[in-house]
């Protein structure tokens, strides 16, 4: 029976009696189902760490409440919590060879031998590790993928009931990186343990999470799955940090349109795509922001009504699409716009001047705010 | 899997709770254990400490009187022309011999670290033997070499006399100076030669590519970037020249120094007051000097700011080469004279002229049957105050890193104070504190003796498990926390397990120093906790220098077997462990 996870207006504040205290979390509410594989996403800084720091008892939260299904556990200490945890480091001892490594967690709980191996072979089977139990080194003799599947397994063995983990792929190299996280997604659904998994890494998040939440300086900006996040992003923040969204200054003429900054061109977005939450205290004639996705953009040669003039400065072949990158007026944007295209345009190369057009029904609109 | 969900449970309910509750449930072995080393050092370091400093503003004598106010002990110091005359020379010497150990050891180590020649690793090693030795062993064995009846003296004098000079005897300024520098060069040497070979040698290689000469370099660059390891192996050198006793007591002659004179005042006449003022001073003396180095050093401390580093290069002519070889030998000949005299001189009845005379084992027959008792007391008081100093250690080192409490900065400064602190003066603390009218008596006691051998050591392990506990990363004993242990598990399982190598590394550090202390023991001994060096001390006073030779020869092979073994398994070097943060 998998726990369900709740946090009740979690605050925490670091030197709080001090001259620059720190707001780590700022009145974070949310829970995370049980068996779910959630992630939580953010820059450095947000508070993802200190989140999960605090679910496992590391840090004390300075108020509100952590609960484990019904359980409150906000001062119970971590040791009497029950819980798995990989650290980014994997802190593996190299004192104890795997086997005790991974036992570690039995011998607390002073099961008897007998059960000590049949469960910790299970679960080296689980990780994939059965041959290396045969010959059972220590820790520091494996490749970087091997003590990571170790890390797992001893966080694993005892059942707890909660799997945390703290930027697990982060001391891994790219290749093993993709592999490790479907395979971390395979293990949390063949135990059905509810999961948090820490990243700052955006793509990983959106390919193993069932949820994630994107936090930004202690606040949850966001939460719901890749689809959401990526096709229904609540704030430009959001928008630009799950994928690349590009930006251009306007503002508004109508409830659902915006004119973009030193032009004349007029942009209608779908109500659906409007994202202000105060939108109701806006006028028209405000500054907004209208977004668009690399893909939901377009360069040619020629003018066309609504385009916009900028001068490519880098094309990038990706593979599947073309990566223009134009710069416009530092007045409407500044940030050079990524715009893929499908193919290469002849006749396009590098300094060459553009007109940038946003497709039909695309774009979005957003409250104007920092963005980083 | 059952029990843990009950346990849940019930600490689910505890947590309602008000305040107490919520104290209950936190683990409090880790306070409990954190108690023990707190209170013995706030009895035995901090109380002594307040005793000594209200005692030398006490009239003198052995009485502890509350609300008696007397700057006697202080003024003394413009009074007495002894007490002038200790200051003095303790100044002299103690400068002269930093001075010169910087000369001795900076171009050794310069030569070690960037001459090629063979040899270096056994260069180092013997190296280190001087400082590892007992100091006052040295002394002694110069009286051999330079006394009035001296064998060099004796082979110079062959030389001289024809021309109408004599050389004079070692005792005195000369000696102790001599003596000292020989013994403590080896702390600039080594943390010379540490800076010299791992500094990055891209620093002198750029300075060289926009146009700078050797020397230009050498001045500008590679000798500013050593100044901090130099700070710091001077400010030992200073320290201990300062505090030693063994020296000046057996070849300074007329010439008191403090330590001796606070010896004098304790022996002599008992005035524990007296002394106590003297201990204030030359703390005091220390104090400045460590605080002196300190600025220096703070403003020459610098970061590394390239992050590739290339080896050095090291200088391949001729010329160079034969200087540093020969330099480097004439060094450790000089210093390590007084080991290969010593073993000699057990072996012979006696040596006055040019060869010793009369070859004999009786020195060593005769040590169990006069000896047997002091060399039991100093395995056991060793040993024990090492053993406990460890555990003192290892456990205040893992308060200050690991749960940083506000006062971790003081508690840092307590511990470290011993380092700075002379043995005697140390001595002369704990005799205000636990003798006379005091609640807790324990002159004459073996107990003292480990308290003051614990109190003076524990720095040792301190700062090797400090240092690595700060390596260490905390995740290793969170992921333990997790797993379901509580404090003390985690220590036992896997806090103590890893830094073992840094206890042992300390503890060895420290047991080969409390074999061969003397400057504490001397004023705490009593006629039933007599060690060897006491005994070696008194056979020298007696002038039987073969018995004290083979007592020497002895201390000297246990404590070198120790260090040959640590470094045999762990290979590192032991200078470092001497420095302080």
């Amino acid at each position: 029976m998998s726990l369900s996870l709740t946090y009740k207006s979690v605050n925490k504040i670091f030197g709080e009696h001090e001259k620059n205290p720190v707001h780590a979390l700022n009145e974070v509410s949310f829970t995370i189902n049980p068996g779910e594989l959630f992630c939580l996403l953010g820059p450095s800084g947000c508070g993802k760490t200190t989140l999960l720091r605090s679910t496992a008892g590391l840090e004390s939260i300075t108020n509100g409440k952590i609960l484990y299904g019904e359980k409150d556990m906000t001062t119970i200490p971590p040791f009497r919590r029950n819980i798995g945890m990989v650290f980014q480091s994997f802190a593996l001892y190299p004192h104890m060879n795997i086997f005790e490594n991974v036992a570690y967690g039995l011998r607390i709980r002073k099961t008897p031998e007998k059960e000590v191996v049949k469960k910790v072979t299970e679960v080296m089977e689980l990780v994939g590790l059965t041959e290396e139990l045969k010959r059972n080194p220590s820790p520091t003799g494996l490749s970087g993928g091997q003590q990571q599947r170790v890390a797992i397994a001893r966080a694993l063995v005892y059942d707890p009931d909660l799997l945390l983990l703290d930027e697990p792929l982060a001391n891994l190299d790219a290749k093993l990186r993709r592999y490790m996280r479907a395979e971390i997604r395979r293990i949390q659904k063949a135990t059905n343990i509810t999961t948090i998994f820490v990243t700052h890494d955006q793509e990983e998040a959106m390919a193993i999470g069932d949820r994630l939440a994107v936090l930004r300086r202690g606040i949850v900006e966001q939460i719901g799955t890749s689809n959401e996040l990526y096709t229904n992003p609540d704030s430009a923040f959001v928008s630009n940090f799950i994928g690349k969204m590009n930006f251009f200054n306007a503002t508004l003429t109508a409830k659902n349109q915006a004119r973009i900054a030193l032009s004349d061109t007029l942009v209608d977005v779908k109500p659906e795509k409007v994202r202000m939450a105060a939108a109701a205290k806006l006028s028209l004639g405000d500054a907004v922001l209208v977004g668009a996705r690399p893909e939901q953009m377009e360069i040619s040669k020629e003018k066309s009504k609504g385009a916009i003039e900028g001068h490519v400065q880098i094309i990038q072949h990706l593979g599947q699409v073309v990566r223009y990158e134009v710069l416009l007026d530092e007045r409407i944007s500044d940030a050079p716009m990524e715009i893929d295209m499908p193919a290469l345009i002849a006749g396009i190369s590098e300094r060459d001047k553009v007109y940038v057009s946003l497709k039909e029904g695309m774009p979005f609109m957003f409250l104007p705010e920092e963005r980083n | 899997m059952k029990k843990h969900d009950k346990n849940l449970v019930n600490a689910g309910e505890v947590s309602g709770g008000g305040a107490f509750k919520r104290l209950l449930q936190k683990d409090i072995t880790p306070y409990l254990v954190f108690a023990i080393p707190l209170t013995f050092m706030v009895i035995f370091l901090v109380y002594p400490m307040v005793t000594t400093l209200m005692r030398a503003f006490m009239p003198a004598g052995n009485k502890m009187v509350i609300g008696s106010f007397s700057l006697k002990g202080f003024t003394k110091f413009f009074e007495s022309s002894m007490y002038q005359k200790a200051l003095g020379n303790s100044f002299i010497v103690s400068i002269s011999v930093t001075l010169l150990c910087i000369v001795i050891g900076v171009p050794m180590g310069y030569f070690v670290a960037r001459v090629k020649m063979p040899g270096k690793s056994l260069i180092l090693s013997l190296g280190i033997l001087p400082i590892i030795m007992p100091s006052f062993v040295g002394a002694f064995t110069w009286v051999i070499l330079l006394g009035r009846q001296g064998v060099l003296r004796h082979f110079f004098n062959l030389f001289l006399t024809p021309l109408g000079l004599e050389m004079p005897p070692i005792y005195g300024m000369f000696g102790m100076i001599l003596c000292m520098t020989l013994t403590y060069y080896p702390f600039v040497f080594q943390l010379a030669y540490g800076a010299f070979a791992s500094s990055n040698s891209l620093l002198e290689e750029a300075g060289m590519l926009m146009g700078a000469g050797k020397w230009y370099i050498f001045r500008t660059i590679t000798f500013p970037l050593i100044l901090p390891s130099l700070g710091a192996g001077a400010l030992l050198v200073f320290v201990r020249s300062i505090g030693n006793f063994g020296i000046p007591a057996i070849i300074g002659g007329d010439k008191y120094v403090l330590p001796t004179l606070i010896y004098f005042r304790v022996n002599g006449f008992w005035d524990l007051n007296g002394a106590a003022s003297i201990a204030v001073v030359n703390v005091l003396i220390t104090a400045v000097v460590l605080w002196l180095q300190k600025r220096v050093i703070n403003k020459h401390e610098y970061e590394t700011i390239s992050a590739t580093h290339s080896e050095v290069k090291l200088h391949g002519g001729k010329g160079i080469r034969i200087i540093a070889i020969v330099y480097c030998m004439f060094i450790l000949i000089a210093s390590l004279l007084p080991q290969f005299t010593i073993i000699i001189m057990s072996f012979f009845e006696k040596w006055v002229g040019l060869f010793p005379e009369g070859f004999t084992f009786a020195h060593y027959l005769r040590i169990p049957r006069y000896s047997s008792k002091e060399m039991v007391n100093t395995f056991f008081l060793s040993v024990i105050a090492t053993i406990l100093a460890a555990i003192l250690g290892s456990i205040i080192a893992y308060i200050t890193e690991r749960k940083k409490p506000k006062g971790a900065a003081l508690l840092d400064l307590a511990i470290m104070a011993p380092f700075i602190l002379p043995g005697t003066v140390v001595s002369v603390a704990l005799l205000s504190a636990f003798s006379g009218n005091s609640a807790l008596k324990l002159t004459g006691t073996f107990t003292i003796i480990v308290i003051a051998y614990m109190v003076r050591r524990t720095p040792y392990v301190y700062r090797s498990v400090a240092a690595s506990l700060s390596q260490l990363n905390p995740s290793l004993e969170e992921a333990s926390t997790i797993a379901g242990a509580n404090w003390f598990y985690t220590f036992r399982k896997v806090s103590v397990p890893l830094i073992m190598p840094a206890i042992i590394s300390g503890s060895i550090l420290t047991l080969t120093t409390l074999l061969q202390e003397l400057s504490t023991t001397i004023l705490l001994y009593s006629s039933k906790t007599r060690t060897v060096p006491i005994q070696i001390y008194g056979a020298v006073a007696d002038g039987k220098l073969g018995e004290a030779s083979a007592l020497s020869v002895i201390l000297l092979v246990v404590v070198f077997v120790i260090v040959y073994l640590m470094n045999r398994k762990q290979g590192q070097s032991i200078a470092s462990s001497f420095k302080m943060g």
